[in-house]
C-alpha cells in the first residue's frame, strides 16, 4: 500500500511533470502555437509574397473580409457544405448504424464496407466522383440510356455543383458516423431496452425513449466533428471545380485562404481569411457543444 | 527510498532521451553541405507531365551533369508556378534550380540570379527578346511555344466540305457552320476542375488576333494603366469567344473535362479544331495521327495570331549555395542537343539554340507547327502569348486563377463581354503590386 502511494505520488512531483510535459510543449509551440501567431500577426499586415515592403494595417484585412461580395459567396457556399455534412452523415450513419447493430458475420462486412470510404484519401475520392459526375460521366451516360436527353449538369451548372460537392463529401463521411454511432449503440445498456420492451415500448417508442438519449454524445460529438469538417472543405472542391464552374459557385473558406493567400501571394489578408476562419469554426464549434450537451443524459 | 532515487534517474533519464530525439528531429531537417568532398550537390525542382515522364528528366539530368564534372543533381518533383516556387522560398526549402518558368514576381524580390548576356551568348543562346524582367535575365531562352496555335482536324474538315484552313474571322465563323450543318462539333474548347485553366485558350487566341497583332505592346500598357479590359477592341474579342459557344459551336461536355480527357477527345474525333499550345504536337504525333493541320486564330482582317512565349525556364536560386555552378549547370541543361531533342519530341519545343538542327524523327504534326512558327517569325507577325509569358508585360500573380474562373461565366453566358472585361479591370486592379 505504501509503495503504490510512493508510485502515485511519483508523477504529480511538478518537476517530474514539467520535465516529462516540456519537450512536447515546445514541440507543439515551435510547430503550432509560434506559426498561428506569425499568422495572426500576418494578417495585421499588408504582407505580400510578391513585394518588398511590409505594413501594419491594424484592422484593415478584416474590415475589407465583410464587404468583399467575393468572401460572402464564400462563406455562404461553406455555411450550406458544412450543414450537408452535418445532417447528411449523421442522419444515414444513424440510420444505417441502427440497421448494422446485430452480431453476424453478415454484419461486420456490412460495417466493414461503410467504413471504406473513409480510409480512402479525399483526393481520390473526389477525382473517383469526377469522372462520374462530369458531363460525359458514368452518371450522365447512364441517364442518357434511360431516354434522359439532357442530363443534369452536375458539376458544370452552378445551382448544382455546390450540392455535388457536398454530397460527395458527406457520402465519404458517412462511414466515421456509422462507426462512431454503432458504438455509441453498443454502450447502451439491453437491461433498458429489454425494460421498455416489458413495458410495451415498440422499436419506434424504444429508440425515441432510450436509444435517442442516451446516444447523445455520440450525436454531440459527430455533429461538431461533421461541421467542423464541413467548414474546412478544400480537397473536394480544389480537384472537381476549382471553385467554379464560373467564379466562386462553390470556393470554400479553405480554398479561399489558400487562393488568396498562397496562389495571389496576398500574405496578410490571406491570414486575415484564416485567422477568421478559426475564430468562426471555434466559436460555433462551442456553441454547439455548449447547446448539445444539454440534451445529454448521465447513466 | 531507492525507489524514489530510481524514480527520479528514470525520469532524468527519459527527460534526456527525449530532448536527444526532438534534437535529432530538428537537425535531420538542417540542409547538409552541399555533396560529399569534391561533390556537389544541387536540387532542381521539375514538373513531370504525360509528355515530360520521369524518365524524360532522368536521362536529362544526367546528361547535363556529365558536362559539368563535379555536380549531383537531385530532382525534385513539384508544381510548376510562382505560386508554389513563392511557397518553397517562403518555408525555406527553395531548389537551386528551377526548370520552368516561375521569375515573375520573384526576381523582383531579388530571389533569382541573373545570368549575364555573354554567359548565354556562350552557351548558345539566340533569343534575348522573351522572358525579361526589368530588362534582365533570369532564364535560358532556348526553346520558344507557340501558345496557342489552332489544331485541327483534316478529315473532319473535308467531311464538312471545307478545303483549307481558315484565312480570316469570317471564314472561321463559315467552317463552324458547315461543320455544325455536318453533324460534326466545331471546337473543343474547355476544361474543369483542377484544368480549368484549359479553357483559356480560345481567349488567348481571339485576343492574340484581334488586340496583339494590331498592338504587340498592349499588355505592357495595360500595366501601366493605358488601356483596360472594358476597351472596345478587347471585349470584341470576348464576344467572339462566348459566340462561338453560345451559337453551338463548343463541345458541350468538354467544360466538365480534364485537360488529357480534352486532348483524347480531341484525338478521338469528337471535334475539329482544338486551340492549345504548341506541345499538343508532341500528343499528336506520340498518337501516330497524320490528319492533324494547325493554323494561327485569324483576325477579321486576316492577320493570323501566332502567340509565343520562351526563355523563362531554368531560373536559379539567388541563395544558392552554388549561384555560378547552378547556372553553369542550367545552361549545359538548356542547350544540350540530346536534350532539346527530347523536349522537342516528347514536347513540341522549338528550339532557337545556335546551330541546332530538328531530329529527323519528328512527326508530322510537329513539322506544322514549327512551319506555322517560322512563316510567323519571318513576317514578324508573332505576338507576345499574352496569357503565359513570364517576364515584363506578364499578368500579375494570381490574376490569372480569376481570369479562368471568369472566363466560364463568359463561355457559359453568365456574364456578358463587357462585365467580364469590367471584372478583369477590377481584379487586374487588385492584383498589381
Amino acid at each position: 500500500m505504501q509503495m503504490q502511494n510512493k508510485y502515485r505520488l511519483a508523477p504529480r512531483n511538478p518537476l517530474h511533470v514539467l520535465l516529462f510535459a516540456v519537450p512536447g510543449a515546445v514541440l507543439y509551440a515551435v510547430f503550432v502555437l509560434w506559426p498561428l501567431l506569425l499568422a495572426l500577426w500576418s494578417s495585421f499586415t499588408d504582407e505580400d509574397a510578391y513585394r518588398l515592403t511590409t505594413s501594419f494595417v491594424g484592422f484593415d484585412n478584416y474590415g475589407r473580409l465583410f464587404t468583399d461580395p467575393a468572401y460572402l459567396q464564400t462563406l455562404r457556399n461553406t455555411v450550406i457544405l458544412a450543414l450537408i455534412c452535418i445532417v447528411v452523415p449523421n442522419a444515414l450513419g444513424l440510420g444505417i448504424a441502427v440497421l448494422l447493430d446485430r452480431a453476424g458475420w453478415a454484419f461486420n462486412v456490412m460495417r466493414a464496407v461503410f467504413f471504406i470510404p473513409v480510409i480512402l484519401s479525399s483526393v481520390v475520392v473526389a477525382v473517383i466522383w469526377q469522372q462520374m459526375l462530369k458531363d460525359d460521366g458514368l452518371i450522365n451516360a447512364s441517364l442518357r440510356a434511360f431516354g434522359v436527353a439532357d442530363p443534369p449538369g452536375w458539376l458544370s451548372d452552378p445551382s448544382l455543383a455546390l450540392y455535388s460537392v457536398g454530397w460527395i463529401t458527406a457520402w465519404q463521411a458517412v462511414g466515421t458516423c456509422v462507426v462512431l454511432y454503432l458504438a455509441g449503440l453498443q454502450s447502451i445498456p439491453k437491461e433498458l431496452l429489454e425494460a421498455a420492451s416489458i413495458d410495451g415500448a415498440g422499436p419506434v417508442r424504444r429508440f425515441r425513449a432510450v436509444t435517442w438519449p442516451l446516444l447523445a454524445p455520440s450525436v454531440t460529438i459527430m455533429t461538431v466533428l461533421s461541421m467542423i469538417g464541413g467548414f474546412k472543405i478544400y480537397d473536394q472542391v480544389k480537384v472537381m471545380t476549382n471553385g467554379g464552374p464560373g467564379v466562386g459557385t462553390t470556393s470554400t473558406l479553405a480554398f479561399d485562404v489558400v487562393r488568396t493567400g498562397i496562389d495571389a501571394g496576398a500574405v496578410g489578408y490571406g491570414a486575415a481569411k484564416a485567422a477568421a476562419m478559426f475564430f468562426m469554426i471555434a466559436a460555433i464549434s462551442l456553441l454547439a457543444i455548449r447547446v448539445m450537451r444539454r440534451r445529454e443524459v448521465d447513466l | 527510498m531507492r525507489t524514489r532515487r530510481r524514480t527520479k534517474q528514470f525520469v532524468l533519464a527519459a527527460t534526456v532521451a527525449a530532448w536527444a530525439l526532438a534534437l535529432t528531429g530538428c537537425t535531420a531537417g538542417v540542409a547538409e553541405p552541399s555533396g560529399s568532398g569534391d561533390e556537389v550537390s544541387l536540387t532542381f525542382l521539375v514538373s513531370e507531365t504525360p509528355n515530360l515522364t520521369a524518365q524524360y528528366w532522368d536521362d536529362a539530368i544526367a546528361r547535363a551533369s556529365e558536362k559539368v564534372p563535379g555536380v549531383t543533381i537531385k530532382k525534385v518533383v513539384g508544381e510548376n508556378t510562382p505560386a508554389y516556387a513563392q511557397q518553397l522560398f517562403a518555408s525555406g526549402q527553395a531548389p537551386d534550380i528551377f526548370a520552368t518558368g516561375i521569375a515573375n514576381g520573384l526576381a523582383q524580390k531579388g530571389m533569382l540570379a541573373e545570368y549575364t548576356r555573354d554567359e548565354m551568348e556562350k552557351a548558345g543562346v539566340t533569343d534575348f527578346t522573351s522572358g525579361t524582367i526589368n530588362g534582365k535575365f533570369y532564364g535560358v531562352a532556348v526553346g520558344a511555344q507557340a501558345i496557342p496555335l489552332v489544331y485541327y482536324n483534316k478529315d473532319l474538315f473535308t467531311k464538312a466540305g471545307i478545303s483549307d484552313a481558315p484565312k480570316t474571322y469570317a471564314e472561321l465563323l463559315d467552317d463552324c457552320a458547315k461543320l455544325k450543318a455536318a453533324g460534326i462539333t466545331p471546337f473543343e474548347i474547355g476544361g474543369g476542375g483542377k484544368d480549368t485553366w484549359a479553357t483559356n485558350f480560345a481567349l488567348a487566341s481571339a485576343v492574340a488576333a484581334d488586340v496583339l497583332t494590331v498592338d504587340p505592346g498592349w499588355f505592357l500598357k495595360r500595366a501601366k494603366g493605358e488601356v483596360k479590359f472594358s476597351d472596345r477592341v478587347f471585349v470584341g474579342a470576348a464576344k467572339k469567344v462566348q459566340d462561338l459557344t453560345q451559337n453551338g459551336y463548343g463541345d458541350k461536355a468538354a467544360m466538365t473535362r480534364s485537360y488529357a480527357d480534352l486532348e483524347q477527345a480531341f484525338l478521338g474525333g469528337k471535334a475539329a479544331m482544338y486551340p492549345m499550345g504548341s506541345w499538343f504536337a508532341a500528343a499528336a504525333d506520340k498518337a501516330k495521327l497524320t490528319n492533324i493541320g494547325v493554323f494561327g486564330w485569324p483576325s477579321d482582317a486576316g492577320k493570323s495570331a501566332v502567340p509565343t512565349v520562351s526563355g523563362s525556364g531554368m531560373n536559379v536560386n539567388a541563395k544558392s549555395k552554388n549561384v555560378e555552378l547552378a547556372k553553369k549547370w542550367s545552361l549545359a541543361f538548356a542547350t544540350d542537343k540530346q536534350n532539346r531533342d527530347l523536349g522537342v519530341i516528347t514536347d513540341g519545343d522549338i528550339v532557337t539554340v545556335k546551330d541546332y538542327e530538328i531530329p529527323g524523327n519528328v512527326g508530322a504534326v510537329y513539322k506544322e507547327t514549327v512551319k506555322a512558327y517560322d512563316a510567323a517569325l519571318a513576317a514578324g507577325a508573332t505576338v507576345p502569348a499574352w496569357a503565359n509569358i513570364t517576364g515584363d508585360g506578364a499578368l500579375p500573380p494570381g490574376f490569372s486563377d480569376l481570369m479562368t474562373a471568369a472566363n466560364v461565366d463568359l463561355l457559359t453566358g453568365k456574364k456578358t463581354p463587357a462585365q467580364f472585361a469590367q471584372y478583369l479591370d477590377q481584379k487586374y486592379a487588385a492584383a498589381q503590386k
